[in-house]
């Protein structure tokens, strides 16, 4: 029973990384239409600064939280600036963005390297102590994150369905020309979209600096589980991705309790095939 | 006084094809002004320069005094000079109610903005009874009235509509016309259309737009008949 549970709660804790990580990366994709590959290092740097600010400065956990946050979103923006925007209106678009992403992500990681090194780094917890659910005990931190990351996306939906700045984002997703025309700054657009999915990477890394070892590949499996999520969710709803996350989340947990680690991913990426092959919108995308 | 839009020697296309070739037009303050012409002469590509979608290759632009040949279309509708484009779906995914109350994007239209929603829904009362219907399932006449609808939203100050009526059934087609000359009480027009008739209706001056150039301004005083329109359309042995 105690292992049902652990295994349940380290699912959610799991299920509520990735939904901030893809959430992220969807926001970008029904924006702009492009699969930014540089997302997992964006997270990867979030965690890294955040750690120098709160670690190696020795300014605090709370500044390095929002230094960690706020330098994902500039570097996104950056990312859009440098790798997206010189290709717009590229009939060829999404396969070039594919090709400069993934350079973008080759090179945050080495640059990452080089300042950071090789070593591992860790972000102390944002708050000690454990929490016991049901007789399972996990940490604070842990337990943190399942309540703040459906608050954060609860923020984002609300801001993506009820302001001005959050509805342009979905307009220009559905119709650029159109946006354009009632008056709404497209470009400017598409660089919010990216600053606030890099911040969600951001955030996910200093979450995730807490659990895991901090090294210049933090990002990589968290980027490939992202990838996973947003198409088993079907592309473009947050709330698909956001369901689609925490399925995923609570399926690698019990795979990691029945098939062991080792085999986990095979079964998770096996578990996409078979969902595309039924459902080739996702599991939550319309037909 | 200057014009109120003034289109010196515009010359604009798609890569090597040239679709406007050095079109010189002006609105005034406080007239209506119609075009119209065959399909594929450059009517739509017109508008959508005019509006900073496309850049014109030559030529200027001038609104209200400004400038405005290499200004963005969000620059643009902020000056005032806001689209409806034809047959648009806008945003599929979105209700006619959070459609509307985004197109009051600009700064000037904010302030606005539920006076003119209330204008909007008595206008368009099919609008006001479908609130909260996605705009991807509405027919084409209510994608028309939720287009313009939008347009109103942006405040404008010249309104462009491109062939408003296209495809609507006659009976949509006098609510609407209605619908537009209740707006052009207030808000100067810019119309592109096929319906002479109801151009001249609508407004003062009409340009007659064939192979991306003017090839004839007409007034009141020189308002061609039916014949003669028909001449225009098909070439005088039609």
């Amino acid at each position: 029973m105690d292992t049902l549970i652990s295994t349940l709660l380290s699912g959610v804790v799991l299920g509520a990384l990735y939904a901030l990580m893809a959430s992220g990366l969807s926001l970008v994709w029904t924006t702009l239409g492009v699969f930014n590959f540089a997302h997992g290092a964006l997270m990867t740097i979030g965690a890294f600064v955040a750690w120098t600010v709160s670690e190696a400065v020795g300014l605090g956990l709370p500044a390095g939280v929002v230094a960690g946050v706020a330098s994902a979103a500039l570097l996104g923006v950056v990312v859009e600036y440098l790798l997206i925007r010189p290709f717009y209106g590229r009939p060829n678009m999404l396969l070039i963005t594919v090709m400069t992403t993934l350079a973008g992500m080759i090179i945050l990681e080495k640059g990452a390297q080089m300042i950071w090194g090789a070593r591992l780094k860790q972000l102390p917890r944002l708050i000690d102590g454990e929490v016991s659910i049901f007789g399972a005990v996990i940490s604070a931190h842990e337990a943190l994150i399942i309540v703040v990351a459906p608050l954060i996306l609860l923020a984002l939906w609300q801001f993506t369905t009820r302001t001005y700045l959050g509805r342009s984002l979905r307009a220009v997703g559905q119709n650029q020309d159109a946006a354009a025309l009632l008056g709404i700054n497209v470009s400017f657009t598409f660089a919010l979209a990216f600053g606030l999915g890099a911040a969600l990477a951001g955030l996910t890394g200093v979450l995730l600096g807490g659990i895991r070892f901090i090294t210049p590949s933090l990002g990589a499996e968290p980027l490939v589980k992202a990838m996973i999520v947003v198409i088993f969710g079907g592309l473009g709803s947050l709330g698909a991705t956001v369901g689609a996350a925490f399925v995923i989340g609570l399926a690698e947990a019990f795979l990691v309790l029945t098939l062991g680690l080792y085999w986990t991913p095979f079964a998770l990426f096996l578990g996409l095939i078979a969902v595309l092959i039924f459902r080739p919108n996702g599991l939550f995308g319309r037909v | 006084m200057s014009r109120f839009l003034e289109v010196e020697g515009m010359t604009a296309g798609y890569g090597a094809v040239t679709v406007l070739r050095n079109i010189s037009l002006y609105v005034d303050h406080g007239e209506n002004v119609g075009l119209f012409g065959p399909n594929g002469h450059g009517k739509t590509t017109l508008l959508r320069t005019l509006s900073g979608l496309m850049r014109a290759a030559m030529g200027k632009v001038r609104f209200d005094g400004q400038d405005i040949s290499r200004a963005r279309p969000w620059e643009i509708v902020g000056l005032g000079m806001v689209q409806a484009q034809q047959g648009n779906t806008l945003f599929g995914e979105m209700e006619i109610a959070e459609t509307l109350e985004l197109a009051a994007f600009n700064r000037r239209a904010r302030e606005k903005a539920a006076a003119n929603l209330d204008r909007i829904y008595t206008l368009f009362p099919r609008l006001a009874e479908r609130k909260r219907q996605k705009a991807k399932t509405l027919s084409g006449g209510e994608r028309q009235m939720l287009s313009i609808g939008a347009a109103l939203m942006c405040a404008p100050r010249l309104l462009l509509l491109d062939e408003p009526t296209l495809g609507l059934s006659p009976r949509l087609k006098e609510e609407l016309a209605e619908a537009l000359r209740a707006i052009s009480q207030d808000v100067p027009l810019v119309v592109v259309e096929q319906d002479v008739e109801l151009l001249l209706a609508l407004s003062n001056r009409l340009y007659l737009i064939e192979h991306g150039e003017v090839q004839r301004e007409i007034g009141k005083d020189n308002a061609p008949d039916h014949q003669e329109i028909m001449d225009m359309y098909f070439g005088e042995h039609a």
